[in-house]
């Protein structure tokens, strides 16, 4: 093990890691708005994606222009998720609840079965192709860059948001729903406002992590760019609450994840699964309550 | 003037009515307090007046209007405000957030936001000292001040309070019952719900409710003529 060799796993890891965070952070906000682990969250980013690359490569749209009609069809899914599945079910127990996101999970992905028979693997190409360094000997690519920033940009946008006066009535609506209702705070605008900017971070984590690589159906489910998983464990060890906690816990994730590549677990097959799987496990059984939970969580 | 009038009220959850069709009033600028013991509807009454529970059948006039099927904020909007049963504050955010989250539907009005504001630190100078404190962190005493000044914030015409003393030591809840005097004396009139007959003294008016029903309705010097905790409350 070198240094250099650590250096690769950092740095892969973070820039991995920032769509772990992305996704994790939807997973939040939905945990403390439904109470309810959101398994379409993923599909959120695929169905943005594919979206995005029906506009662009398709349609013939501009790339930003292709960009914006994929977060709008992502948010569009979080709306209707809501109003649909979530708000329908609001008085149902919570794994009905799962159950139903699922399903909206596996709608998602059969519509995008079927949309693409003829053609089933698809290349989204990048904002910026090229490699823009090469630190340790690990090869950073714009796409990544750009993707790190923009998790950046939107962590500081929704700790600024989440202290305005519409982000404290959120908070105060998922804190205790029948006082927020009280002070004419309407609960249902709260709840379709949180899937929605749920519903655009997933579709963000879509169209950013999609250019690199090939992408299928269920793209960021289980499909090349599975993030799913990963930002639940992010989500898992912010405590299910915290949004700084859901950023550095993906980020965390991404870096743990990628020390399964390094050569003394050559030999060990799913290194990287079970590198991952070992951690969450560790930290679950010596802080359940999560790593990264202030008391004032945000 | 009558400010708020319920008219052959019946409410209920599910099968059964809880509410079997009451009517009172409530004049502006008094103190009513409506008693009765355990179950006997009190917060099904103030939750419906709130907005929180249709009725069955039976009206809320609220001064002289019929509040229909407005929502709670749109009830908000119009002057009445409900300090709810359990306090209810939002617990992981400061004293200072849960009182401006009060004046929401005056957010844009800032002016009256900081004057609401002083009046709730003026009524309860223990919050101004705690502004900065998580409610949720706040002793039982204190979580309740909150909630009552949470609830004034919106400048509300009517103020409903569903069991201030519930919880609270004797001295704590005639800490709550008193100030009530200084708001109706500041312009809001006050309907307060109690199974504390401990409450009365600090009445103009006073209803007792058993099961669902008004037993009894009194003003004035009455109320403290008549021995009502003996007659209705079983203590
Ligand atoms: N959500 C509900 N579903 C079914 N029944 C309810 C519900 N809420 C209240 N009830 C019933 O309605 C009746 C009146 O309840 P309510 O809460 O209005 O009484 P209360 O006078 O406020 O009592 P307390 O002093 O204990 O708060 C009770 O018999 C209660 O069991
Ligand atoms: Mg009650």
């Amino acid at each position: 093990m070198t240094i250099d060799e650590l250096g690769i796993v950092l740095v892969t890891g973070v820039l991995q890691g920032s769509v772990y965070a992305l996704v994790a952070l939807g997973i939040v906000l939905v945990y403390r708005a439904s109470g309810v682990f959101n398994f379409a969250q993923a599909e959120f980013g695929t169905t943005g994606l594919f979206a995005a690359f029906v506009a662009v490569e398709i349609w013939g749209w501009s790339y930003g222009w292709g960009v914006l009609f994929g977060l709008l069809a992502a948010v569009a899914m979080g709306l209707l998720t809501e109003r649909l599945v979530i708000h329908p079910l609001r008085d149902a127990s919570k794994v009905t609840l799962l159950v139903g996101t699922a399903g909206v999970a596996l709608t998602a992905v059969g519509i995008q079965f079927w949309q693409n028979n003829e053609v089933p693997i698809r290349q989204m190409p990048k904002i910026v192709e090229g490699v823009a360094a090469t630190p340790f000997g690990a090869a950073v690519t714009y796409q990544q860059l750009i993707t790190f920033g923009v998790l950046c940009a939107v962590a500081v946008a929704l700790a600024v948001f989440f202290r305005s006066p519409s982000g404290l009535a959120i908070q105060a609506a998922q804190q205790e729903s029948t006082a927020a209702e009280l002070v004419g705070i309407s609960v249902r605008r709260v709840s379709m406002m949180t899937w929605g900017i749920a519903a655009l971070l997933g579709g963000l984590a879509g169209v950013l992590a999609g250019p690199n690589t090939t992408f299928t159906a269920g793209f960021l489910t289980f499909g090349a760019g599975r993030a799913l998983l990963p930002g639940l464990m992010a989500a898992v060890l912010a405590g299910m609450r915290s949004m700084p906690g859901a950023v550095i816990g993906g980020l965390v994730v991404g870096v743990v994840e990628q020390l399964g590549t390094l050569s003394a677990l050559e030999q060990v097959h799913g290194a990287k699964a079970l590198v991952l799987f070992v951690f969450l496990l560790a930290v679950l059984l010596l802080r359940p309550q999560g790593l990264f939970v202030r008391r004032a969580a945000t | 003037m009558t400010l708020l009038k319920i008219e052959g009220l019946v409410v209920g959850y599910d099968a059964f009515p809880v509410l079997h069709g009451i009517d009172f009033e409530v004049q502006e600028g008094e103190v009513c307090v409506l008693l009765g013991l355990n179950g006997a509807g009190k917060t099904t009454t103030v939750s419906t007046i709130a907005g929180l529970l249709r009725p069955r059948s039976g009206r809320v006039l609220f001064d002289g209007k019929d509040l229909g099927r407005k929502s709670p904020s749109a009830r908000v909007s119009a002057g009445i405000s409900l300090c709810p049963e359990g306090r209810r504050v939002f617990p992981r955010l400061t004293v200072r957030q849960n009182l401006r989250l009060g004046a929401w539907t005056r957010r844009r009005d800032s002016k009256t936001v900081k004057r609401q504001l002083d009046l709730a630190y003026d009524y309860f100078p223990r919050l101004a000292e705690r502004e900065e404190q998580l409610a949720g962190t706040l002793s039982g005493g204190e979580q309740q001040m909150l909630a009552v000044g949470r609830a004034l914030m919106s400048r509300p015409r009517l103020l409903l309070i569903d069991e201030a003393s519930l919880g609270l030591s004797p001295t704590v809840a005639k800490t709550v019952w008193e100030v009530t005097s200084r708001i109706k004396a500041d312009g809001t009139t006050v309907l307060m719900v109690e199974q504390n007959a401990g409450a009365l003294p600090f009445a103009d008016r006073a209803l007792i409710m058993e099961k669902g029903t008004l037993v009894y309705t009194g003003v004035g010097d009455e109320l403290r003529q008549v021995n009502l905790r003996e007659a209705y409350l079983g203590a």
